[in-house]
């Protein structure tokens, strides 16, 4: 077994002066950032921030200013070798849909030398899909469980899933994480999602990073993001203002209290102002987003 | 190789419906009416009169010929529509990043379409001519020996034209699809880019390029260019001619081996040659634009 703390391993994804531009309009503004093995990023970001560009410069799907290298190869050049080790779901109706599951199945084992088929029927047990289903007769919420089984019976070291959960209901939406982190999860794997639902797979994140306009904002571990960010609910108006005077990125007005949050802020600094916490990751992404200078850091 | 079988396989599945469903179909509306029309003697079961004298065997030399002519013109019409279908099905089946999530590039993706234009979808068109020729057979040889004509001898002799006119059609198939191949590689290619679309430009483009050279190099008219006669020369798989077109005013038998050597020694190789390097650079661009552009 290997022994993490005194082995440095290289990262599963590094990337230098990364940029993209679509004609004139650049989206991605020169991204650095590395992403060391065994982790769960989560890369948040509003709309068209560059999240589906970055991830398809990872999955060399578009080629890009700059240096990346994942898995130490260069994606865009060698993206069909990358795939045996690489898995990704960027949408969950993009399964073929004339085929049958067992079709599917057998196309895949012959297709791809690291997919189990084995292991691909064993996370259908229990559910409602059967081999004979064509897929263009599932339910969304069936397809993405397909999906999900197929990315997992795919022995990859890295796994990139795009907005997974995009219009399914909230109950597949949490066995489809639970899932994932049950039967899928070790540490020699990594893991890279993006979704707008920030609060439902905030559970399971190690790092995040947040983009905004093409420019990364924050890219930190969790463990980190708890100690340097903390959230104040401020009731008494008179504590206000001193606490203001401590300098919150953001500020919001909520039910009649006044909420902030700040940024590297001892916490002993609060006391007596009101009641502290970490922010969540949806409130820290919107105190963020409308922060005007960004404030990029590399994880540690 | 494994997961290259297994695209070309996948092209099979996904386009099963116009390769063999639609073919099946066919054989069993065209085995309805031929067995009514022996039942009822619309057609002399007999085969009596001149022709049955001379030549017994001719009639299904003629029949399978004939099946086997259609059935080619069946293939060339849905090999052009699944070229310019097919090579965009991806995209248009929003499966594209599916199937660029598999450890396949996409040059291979591309020809792996191209070589199911060359196997399993012409085999399954040439499958089902073998099998509706194979009950045409049938059907007159009951209705001859029910007409006191057939026998063990007959049975003999249409073995025998069945073998012959099967291996000739394999033959035409097989050159037939190398003849046509740069055209079917330049429908794929232009699908690839411009989906559906390529149906109209791939029928528009020949003439734009001839117009094009009568405009800069001059001459008579478009179809006066070299283009245009090329173009001429390349869209004509002669087939009919030589040996065929010998053997239509003779009674002798068909004889494959003659068709054969005939066949062969009339194509001409170079261009067969040339075109698959064509295919193969066409083929190539389009995975190269394939590879840049993510519409799904």
């Amino acid at each position: 077994m290997t022994d993490m703390s005194t082995t440095i391993l290289p990262p599963i994804v590094s990337a230098h002066g990364l940029k993209k531009s679509f004609g004139r309009k650049e989206v991605l503004h020169g991204l650095d950032f590395e992403i060391p093995p065994g982790r769960i990023y989560g890369v948040i970001g509003h709309n068209g921030a560059g999240k589906t560009t970055m991830l398809n410069a990872m999955l060399g799907l578009t080629n890009c200013e700059g240096t990346i290298r994942v898995l130490g190869e260069d994606p865009f050049a060698r993206r069909a070798h990358l795939m045996e080790n690489v898995a990704f779901i960027s949408d969950v109706a993009s399964l073929p849909r004339f085929l049958r599951v067992r079709e599917l199945f057998a196309l895949l084992s012959n297709i791809h030398p690291n997919f189990s088929q084995a292991k691909a029927q064993s996370f259908l047990e229990g559910t409602d899909l059967k081999p004979d289903l064509k897929i263009k007769h599932l339910s969304k919420g069936m397809i993405a469980q397909l999906h999900l089984a197929v990315v997992m019976a795919i022995d990859a070291k890295l796994l990139v899933l795009d907005e997974p959960t995009l219009g399914l209901d909230i109950t597949y939406r949490k066995r489809f994480y639970r899932r994932l982190l049950e039967d899928y999860m070790t540490e020699e794997r990594t893991l890279i999602i993006t979704t707008h639902q920030v609060d439902e797979i905030e559970f399971m994140l190690s790092d995040i990073m947040f983009i905004r306009d093409g420019s990364m904002i924050l890219h930190m571990q969790m463990e980190t993001v708890n100690d340097k960010f903390t959230q104040l609910v401020v009731n008494d108006p008179a504590k206000q203002e001193p606490a203001r005077g401590l300098g919150p990125v953001y500020e919001e007005t909520r039910f009649g209290q006044t909420v902030m949050i700040f940024d590297g802020v001892p916490r002993s600094q609060f006391e007596g102002l009101g009641n502290i916490s970490t922010p969540t990751l949806s409130d820290l992404f919107v105190a963020l987003m409308q922060r005007p200078t960004a404030n990029p850091e590399t994880a540690k | 190789m494994k997961a290259f079988v297994a695209l070309v396989h996948r092209e099979l599945i996904e386009h099963r419906g116009a390769f063999l469903m639609a073919p099946l179909i066919l054989v069993a509306v065209m085995f309805v009416p031929t067995l009514i029309s022996f039942a009822t003697g619309r057609v002399d079961g007999r085969f009596t009169g001149y022709l049955f004298a001379a030549a017994p065997t001719r009639i299904y030399e003629f029949g399978f010929l004939a099946f086997g002519a259609a059935w080619c013109v069946y293939l060339i019409g849905v090999l052009f529509f699944y070229a310019a279908d097919g090579f965009s099905a991806d995209k248009r089946n929003n499966a594209m990043l599916f199937w660029k999530s598999m450890p396949v590039s996409d040059f291979k993706m591309l020809l792996a379409k191209l070589t199911a234009t060359l196997t399993i979808l012409p085999a399954t068109i040439y499958a089902t001519a073998l099998l509706s020729a194979l009950l045409l057979f049938a059907i007159a040889f009951v209705s001859s020996t029910l007409g006191g004509v057939g026998g063990m001898a007959l049975l003999g002799n249409i073995a025998l034209v069945y073998v012959q006119i099967a291996l000739s059609l394999a033959l035409v198939l097989v050159i037939g699809l190398l003849w046509y191949l740069p055209f079917t590689a330049l429908v794929g290619a232009m699908a690839t880019v411009v989906g559906r679309w390529a149906i109209p430009l791939s029928l528009l483009l020949p003439g734009l390029v001839a117009v094009g050279e009568w405009v800069v190099l001059g001459g008579l008219s478009p179809v006066h260019t070299h283009t245009w006669r090329y173009l001429s020369y390349r869209a004509d798989f002669q087939v009919s001619q030589g040996y065929i077109e010998n053997w239509f005013t003779t009674e002798a038998p068909f004889s494959f081996p003659t068709f054969a050597t005939d066949l062969i020694a009339r194509t001409d190789w170079l261009q067969i040659g040339l075109g698959a390097v064509f295919a193969i650079v066409v083929m190539y661009l389009a995975s190269e634009y394939r590879r840049r552009v993510n519409d799904n």
